[in-house]
């Protein structure tokens, strides 16, 4: 049962990310990733991990996306137009993600999952999700987080400058 | 462990001056009115930093960041990085008319990312510094607003990044799966344990993969000399030394501390690639007649020399790498120098062309750029050769001979595009106009220190050797 | 004892600033750093002499350059007694003729380039001499090699001279060529060049042979030999001599100095400084021996009925190293170096004098055009006529001493002792006669040059004269640390040999078990003969003057045979340069213009660019063209991963 949820989950994302790109409209393209976003939210909730889902939902699809859809409309974007020399070849590039896909799939036959930490699924259940995760992001993962603070300050900063109106 | 307090940032001093001093030329940027100001605020903060590396040793949150001789070194060459990159920047930004207090802060952030990625002791941190380095660089290959190439070259460098980024991920992924941990010395001890196994060989392969779009190594190369062309040549000047060293710093530590039980495994892949990189970075680089284009596929061939460091493994291998890194900054940054000391208002002096009749024009730049193409060579007394000579000698030693000869033709073959240069500065009669030099005083300090740097580890090298001999332990 | 590092380094600073400041901002002053700087080697050196002789000798690698195993690049030095008397003859010497050249080279255009030289073979030379491993020594010697080019070509507008600077270096080709062969043969056998450990090693494989086209050759033998090769081409020994007399083109100062008092010794000093192989080879010090007598015998022929008075004293360079050779030959290591010692004070004298005499003459070198010149140059001629009573071995001057010393010494040599002794000696009689023939047509008769000529002739300025002076008290006295027991004896002074004594640390020193008496009929007989040779001389060229016009119709081939230096130089032509020539212009140039050259030098480039620039299409700009080939090279890898470990 879980793997065929797990299965619609996977394959509908990979086919909405392909429509994001693929898709002429970019109202359209922000709509397939709503879309997206939120069943890689299912897949957060078939982990158990309903935080996360809550968070992707509310942050991405809610937040993020809403801006992505300002900008665009305000930009007034029209239809992407078609030129062949972006998009030729594209059998031999179709071949290549389907051969990467079936290594991988024989390669990763053999798989089995390691060592199991501190944190087994019944662990999170018993001191409920929200409160392991930020007991292990604020304490172990702390560096991390503080490092993806600094990640974020520089992105704005990039953001900013490239995008500042005036030129000096 | 859950225990957090002060005392656990002591051995991320250094990082932590690095960042305070990020956000503080940020603040200055907005005060400043000489945009000078905050390079040389950072060039002072680095020194700052430098001076606590060897004083912060140890390991810290749970060993997730790990500072040791080996990680020491990487940033020894990250700061000269930075250093010679402000240097060289702060009159060229003036002529590219994109002279931004913002410039100076991000280096330092990239800076400090590749801090993060050789010291990190975990695959998290180094995913993350890793992003820190990576989207700082973005930024600043696409400095220069008004110029289209710049652009084009800092979007390419994002989009590919980010694939690349996502094979690191996936890489890590599994790796987590595989052995339920991100540290990499526990990986180390679970791969042990374990042997092994396709999946585990797959996510080998995926990091190989992302390591080897940072170092461009190829076939993941691609990016390089599209963006080292079009990014601002300070900017190149800078891509093209730290985090190429970053990356192989945290390639070493991840592959050799990591899979090291693996390696006779591995080994065999990374040779394949490292000839081809070879191959693929000294034959496209003499097709080229613009300098920056020769010196980006120059940049690839080296990574395939360096990267016969991992392949050869232990300190021996270790420390070649990391010796042939160091002397592969000045070289490097000292031959990027003279590109922009003839960058000037309207003149792009980045052809062939322009390097006609050097010699009679501007002999001093001439003879500068004479000492980096043959440091470049590998051609003694310059340290390029003290370089290469180590890299064989532990080739040679670890009993890949046949390699050792396939680099030594590769490098013969190097020697026609680094000669060429001099051949056009020193044999063809100077053509047109003859070209301007745009030299400022931080540019002069900037070749002063390169030359001699240069030619110094050339004639004596032995504190170098024995510093990195000590550092990869 | 590190202060003696300032020798090499000043005259290597002199270099630097004359060669980057020189054209612009030294220019006629250049003469002052490099001058300045060898006065300063000169006096560490002195200093660095007391040390030696108070026993404190030195062997210290400075510093290391690359290792790798056994192979080893450093910068050492050895400061022992070879090297202290090294040491003060090339800075005595160098510092002399740059004092010199400051008078002969005035009004040259070149004259900041001519100094940079001299101060850069001067640093060349002294590393060459203290140097303590094989590698210093071959880059010493290359160096040195290199500055005589410089220097023999320095006037490169005149064709001779650059011709001169061509040959010197493509004949000392053929001898550097043998000897870089016994410095890896070196490596090879004992696994170090470092000068101690071979030298310890050397006893252990001194019966080893090696099989050579299937015969077997002693290994000692076959590195000494190749070795000596070097020296043969570097000393102008037979058959590599011819460059030496054509090396006369460049300024006299510089003949003075590389091409009579240390370069072309340095092939002498080679041959002592590594003396425990040669010891231990008997076939290779007979042959050092024999090629030495030879030399010195046939180079003495030569110079008898040559004009060019620079080329009589090139021959007799030639034929002095000669000496040398026989002694180290017979393994009196010392008595050649104390030949060497002695011989650069009279030489340079000699070269320093004809170099006054040309400044007098106008660049005149004929000497059939001189004469009389004694009335008008009287120190020039006092000098030069003492450097000509030294070399002709006349008591109680320097070159009696050394040159006595040798011949005794081959006399109790043993083997090819005496043979070479023959030919010693024969050689002293044309070396006393040829001196004094060029004294009698330079100095003595009639003027026989051009009205102008003798209306210009003057003494040379202080400057030039000075170091003559000095020279010529070295030319007298310098013999006078190395009086045989013999001789002293008469003054009460038991051994007052102390040049021997002094380097018999380092080379050792043959005991001579022969009668005085003995001794004193040989050393009669050598003197004796020289005093003949300068009678013949002054019979010849004072008394009858006919005689050799006479004489050179009678014996007209044995003349031409002279006078054309026994042909060797037409015979190379045939043999050596014009076959080489051919196959150079029919056999490669027919061959290669179309295969071979053509084919790897244009080929190979050309093969890489057309794979380049298919390769150089994959490299398209497109973005997802690059995103593509990283994806193929990861599926790739993946690929060999999964089917190699299935």
């Amino acid at each position: 049962m879980v793997e065929w949820f797990f299965g619609y989950l996977a394959g509908a994302v990979i086919l909405l990310a392909i429509l994001v790109v693929a898709s002429r409209n970019p109202v359209h393209s922000v709509l397939w990733m709503l879309l997206m976003f939120l069943h890689v939210a299912g897949l957060y909730l078939l982990l158990n991990a309903e935080f996360l889902a809550a968070t992707q939902v509310i942050v991405y699809a809610g937040a993020i996306l809403v801006l992505f859809l300002f900008v665009v409309m305000l930009l007034n974007l029209r239809e992407e137009i078609k030129i062949r020399r972006f998009t030729g070849g594209w059998l031999f590039k179709g071949l290549t993600a389907l051969g990467i896909i079936y290594v991988l799939r024989r390669g990763l036959e053999g798989f089995r999952v390691g060592f199991e930490g501190p944190w087994s699924i019944e662990a999170v259940g018993r001191a409920t999700h929200t409160r392991a995760l930020g007991q292990v992001l604020f304490t172990e993962y702390i560096l991390p987080f503080e490092i993806a603070s600094l990640l974020l300050l520089v992105a704005i900063v990039g953001a900013v400058f490239l995008s500042k109106k005036r030129l000096r | 462990m859950n225990e957090i307090n002060v005392s656990m940032l002591a051995p991320l001093l250094p990082e932590v001056i690095m960042a305070s001093a990020g956000i503080l030329v940020l603040l200055v940027e907005l005060v400043a009115r000489r945009k000078e100001t905050a390079g040389l605020l950072s060039i002072a903060a680095v020194a700052v930093a430098a001076y606590y590396v060897p004083h912060s040793f140890g390991k810290s949150f749970g060993g997730m960041f790990v500072s040791d001789g080996y990680s020491a070194f990487f940033k020894f060459i990250f700061f000269i990085n930075l250093i010679l990159t402000v240097l060289l920047s702060m009159r060229y930004l003036v002529i590219e008319k994109s002279n931004h207090g913002e410039y100076y802060s991000l280096v330092v952030f990239s800076t400090l990312g590749m801090m993060l990625m050789a010291s990190a002791g975990d695959l998290i941190v180094l995913y993350l510094g890793l992003e820190l380095m990576a989207l700082s660089s973005y930024v600043l290959a696409g400095f220069i607003r008004h110029d289209a190439r710049s652009s084009e070259a800092a979007v390419k460098y994002f989009l590919l990044g980010a694939f690349s980024s996502a094979l690191l991920l996936y890489g890590i992924t599994l790796v987590y799966g595989l052995t339920g941990t991100t540290d990499v010395s526990l990986i180390g001890a679970a791969v042990v344990e374990k042997g092994l196994s396709t999946p585990l060989f797959l996510s080998v392969v995926f990091l190989m993969a992302a390591f080897g779009f940072k170092t461009a190594l190829a076939p993941f190369h691609m990016w390089a000399p599209d963006v080292y062309e079009g990014a601002p040549t300070s900017v190149t000047a800078f891509m093209s030394v730290g985090p190429k060293a970053a990356a192989f710093a945290a390639f070493g530590r991840v592959f050799l501390t990591g899979f090291g039980s693996l390696s006779t495994d591995w080994t065999g892949i990374l040779v394949v690639l490292s000839i081809l990189t070879m191959a693929v970075g000294n034959i496209l680089a003499i097709q080229q007649d613009n300098i920056k284009r020769m010196l980006a596929y120059s940049s690839v061939a080296h990574a395939g020399y360096a990267v016969l460091g991992i392949i050869v493994g232990g300190a021996e291998g270790l420390a070649a790498m990391m010796n042939y890194l160091f002397i592969y900054g000045f070289m490097n940054l000292g031959a990027f120098a003279v590109v922009i000391m003839l960058r000037s208002e309207g003149v792009r002096g980045e052809a062939l062309e322009d390097y006609k009749g050097l010699a009679k024009t501007h002999p001093f730049a001439a003879a500068v750029m004479l000492v980096f193409m043959f440091s470049l060579t590998g051609i003694p007394p310059t340290a390029g050769f003290i370089g290469k000579f180590y890299l064989f000698k532990a080739v040679v030693g670890a009993g890949y001979a046949w390699l050792a000869v396939v680099t030594v033709i590769f490098s013969a073959i190097s020697a026609y595009f680094y000669l060429r240069v001099v051949m056009y500065m020193y044999m063809l009669e100077p053509e047109g106009e003859a070209v301007t030099l745009s030299l400022s005083p931080s540019l002069g300090l900037a070749l002063l220190i390169t030359t001699l740097v240069v030619i110094l580890i050339g004639v004596y090298p032995s504190p170098l050797l024995s510093f990195a001999r000590l550092a990869a332990g | 004892m590190q202060y003696y590092l300032l020798i090499p380094l000043l005259p290597l600073g002199a270099f630097l600033l004359n060669i980057m400041l020189g054209r612009r901002v030294i220019r006629r002053q250049a003469h002052w750093p490099s001058t300045l700087a060898v006065a300063g080697s000169l006096v560490v050196t002195v200093m660095v002499l007391l040390d030696v002789m108070s026993g404190r000798t030195l062997n210290e690698d400075l510093y290391v350059w690359i290792v790798s195993g056994n192979f080893k690049v450093s910068v050492g030095f050895m400061i022992d007694q070879l090297t202290a008397v090294m040491l003060v003859v090339v800075t005595s010497v160098s510092f002399l003729v740059h004092v010199y050249s400051i008078g002969y080279m005035q009004d040259d255009p070149g004259y900041y380039r001519f100094y940079a030289y001299l101060s850069l073979f001067t640093f060349s030379m002294l590393m060459l001499v203290t140097a303590n491993n094989f590698l210093q020594l071959y880059f010493g010697w290359e160096a040195v090699g290199l500055c005589s080019y410089l220097l023999i070509g320095f006037w490169y507008e005149k064709r001779s001279a650059s011709d001169a600077g061509k040959k010197a270096f493509i004949v000392n080709r053929f001898g550097d060529f043998g000897f870089g062969l016994g410095v890896i043969m070196v490596f090879l056998t004992f696994g170090t060049l470092d000068y101690v450990s071979v030298f310890d090693g050397a006893g252990g494989v001194a019966a080893q042979t090696i099989n050579i086209l299937g015969a077997d050759v002693n290994l000692i033998t076959l590195i000494a030999l190749l070795l000596f090769c070097g020296a043969v081409g570097k000393s102008a020994q037979v058959p590599l001599h011819v460059w030496l007399p054509d090396a006369m083109e460049g300024p006299t100062p510089v003949s003075a100095l590389i091409h009579a008092a240390t370069m072309v010794t340095a092939g002498v000093f080679m041959v002592a400084r590594l003396n425990p192989i040669f010891s231990l080879s008997p076939v290779a010090m007979d042959v050092v021996a024999v090629v030495g007598a030879v030399t010195a015998l046939f180079a003495a022929t030569i110079a008898l009925v040559q004009n060019d008075i620079k080329r009589v004293i090139a021959y007799s360079t030639i034929s002095q190293l000669g000496y040398m050779f026989i002694a180290c030959g017979v393994g009196a290591f010392g008595a050649g170096i104390f030949h060497l010692y002695t011989h650069a004070f009279f030489k340079a004298l000699l070269f320093l004098c004809a170099g006054s005499v040309m400044h007098a003459m106008g660049g005149e070198v004929d000497m059939q055009k001189m004469g009389g010149l004694k009335r008008y140059m009287p120190l020039t001629y006092w000098t030069m006529l003492i450097a000509s009573l030294s070399i002709s071995g006349i008591p109680p001057l320097a070159g009696f001493f050394s040159k006595d010393e040798i011949l005794w010494v081959a006399f109790n040599g043993g083997g090819v002792g005496r043979a070479v002794w023959a030919l010693g000696t024969l050689a002293a009689v044309l070396t006393a006669f040829y001196s004094f023939r060029l004294i009698y047509l330079t100095f003595h008769g009639e003027f026989r040059g051009t009205e102008e000529q003798r209306h210009h002739l003057h003494e040379s300025p202080a400057v030039m004269t000075v170091p003559l002076a000095v020279l010529c008290v070295g030319a007298v006295a310098a013999g006078w640390i190395g009086i045989p027991p013999i001789i002293s004896s008469v003054f009460g002074v038991e051994d007052a040999n102390w040049f021997a004594e002094f380097l018999k640390p380092v080379v050792g020193h043959p005991e001579i078990e022969a009668p005085h008496s003995t001794e004193a009929l040989v050393m009669g007989f050598s003197v004796a003969v020289a005093a003949v040779g300068i009678a013949v001389a002054w019979v010849f060229y004072i008394r009858n003057r006919e005689i050799p016009a006479v004489l050179a119709r009678r014996c007209g081939i044995l003349y031409r045979l002279l006078f054309n230096k026994y042909y060797v130089d037409e015979i190379y032509n045939a043999t050596v340069v014009r076959p080489a020539m051919l196959i150079a212009r029919y056999v490669l140039v027919g061959l290669s213009d179309g295969v071979i050259i053509e084919g790897v030098v244009n080929g190979v480039p050309a093969l890489i660019n057309r794979f380049g620039a298919r390769l150089r299409r994959l490299q398209s700009g497109l973005l997802q063209s690059y995103a593509a080939v990283m994806a193929l090279g990861l599926f790739l890898l993946m690929a060999v991963v999964v089917m190699v470990l299935k």
